[in-house]
């Protein structure tokens, strides 16, 4: 068949990581490089020991290779942010603010560069505490479903991945619940 | 949406991604249909002009490719960055595939649809459109061979619409609930339930399709 099974209702995560890495970061090369022209656009040149900003794939490509060193984004190098935001996460009722693709970044980083990342292994615990709080928050959020719309701020992709199966389809059988087949037609447009 | 893509305004992006705040390039561009087409329950027009610039655009980083490795000089450092330039290749036409495979298995799905209804004919290209509708017939043909010529011939018909029974034809369910981003201030949409949406940037949102199909086609918003 020309799509798997597997993919055809919903992006899967390695996808989403793909997308991810796409972002740019910040790295200090090792090795030095002309101008290059990309697809997605020019990077560099490398100059050791000046700082550049590629995409995230292309550092992680160098990094399993030793050569450059990634700079963390300042959400993942700084531990009190991350507490902080526990914290709020914790105590607030709404989901505190990410940047959209934080776990997809945060693991690519924490796989291919601990040893740039100070306290990695500390930072590593604080986002899995962050998540499983962020995940009790969405599971509650299911009780505001209703057929026509639900506001989610804040949601970072790969949480939106992972509530997407049951979400979609506890919307699908409301809609079915509420489903008026004479106005049906001409109930929904701009 | 945005103007022409430049390749220096994206490689000043910042991390902390404010998607949409700068122009995109076509590679985005890309990636956006893509994750739309993905997550759309219908088939969306195609994006023959991106998908054209960007395969010109695989083909000549390939053409340098070759030419740079033919060359028996080049140093240490330009391995580095013909591998690179390879890797982003690669990563490009996973994308490029995987978007013409998603058009390709729901072209196969509504095929009968497809065939039937030419409004949704303009959102393929040539090529979509010529294997839906070989598709269509070769099913049709199929099912009449080992099934249909054998019932009565009131039973034959693939088009029947009986009451309470799904219809023959499968078509596109627009009303699944699909994530919508706003990409900007979008115009009120009417819900389902009677009121109006006006969404913001940067809202994420949880509705039925039907409700952002015209948004999703002036690209006011993006499926996530």
């Amino acid at each position: 068949m020309a799509l798997p099974i597997s993919l055809r209702d919903s992006i899967t995560p390695p996808e989403l990581e793909l997308i991810a890495s796409e972002e740019l970061v910040e790295i200090v090369p090792l090795i030095s490089m002309e101008r290059t022209a990309f697809i997605s656009g020019a990077y560099g040149p490398l100059r050791p020991p000046n700082k550049a900003r590629i995409p995230l794939w292309m550092a992680i490509n160098l990094k399993m290779k030793k050569k450059c060193h990634i700079v963390p984004p300042d959400w993942l190098s700084v531990a009190d942010f991350l507490q902080e935001r526990l914290t709020q996460e914790t105590t607030q009722p709404e989901f505190s603010q990410f940047p959209f693709r934080f776990t997809e970044i945060a693991k690519l980083l924490l796989d291919t560069a601990p040893d740039d990342i100070p306290n990695s292994d500390k930072i590593r615990s604080l986002l899995k505490d962050i998540r499983e709080a962020r995940q009790a928050k969405s599971r509650d959020g299911l009780q505001k479903i209703d057929h026509s719309e639900l506001s989610l701020p804040n949601l970072c992709s790969m949480e939106i991945n992972e509530i997407r199966p049951f979400f979609v389809r506890a919307m699908g059988v409301l809609t079915q619940l509420t489903r008026d087949p004479v106005a049906d037609s001409r109930q929904f447009g701009v | 949406m945005a103007g022409a893509p430049s390749p220096f305004a994206v490689a000043l992006g910042p991390i902390e991604l404010d998607f949409g705040a700068l122009p995109e390039s076509l590679f985005q561009q890309l990636m956006r249909h893509w994750l739309n087409e993905r997550h759309a329950p219908d088939i969306l027009p195609v994006q023959a002009e991106v998908l054209g610039a960007l395969l010109d655009h695989i083909r000549r980083q390939t053409d340098s490719v070759q030419a740079l490795r033919g060359d028996p000089d080049s140093s240490e450092a330009e391995h580095a960055r013909i591998m690179l330039v390879q890797t982003e290749v690669e990563r490009v036409k996973f994308v490029v595939r995987s978007y013409i495979r998603t058009r390709l298995y729901k072209a196969q799905k509504f095929s009968r649809y497809i065939a039937a209804t030419p409004k949704v004919q303009e959102k393929l290209s040539q090529t979509e459109l010529d294997h839906a509708k070989r598709f269509s017939q070769l099913t049709e043909n199929h099912f009449r061979v080992s099934v249909l010529q054998a019932l009565p011939p009131h039973q034959q018909g693939l088009d029947d619409n009986t009451p309470f029974t799904p219809p023959m034809i499968s078509e596109p369910d627009k009303s699944r609930a699909v994530f919508v981003h706003a990409r900007g201030e979008c115009p009120p949409v009417r819900l389902p339930d009677g009121t109006t949406m006006q969404m913001k940037k940067g809202q994420i949102v949880l509705t039925p399709y039907a409700v952002v199909e015209q948004l999703l086609e002036m690209g006011n918003v993006e499926l996530i």
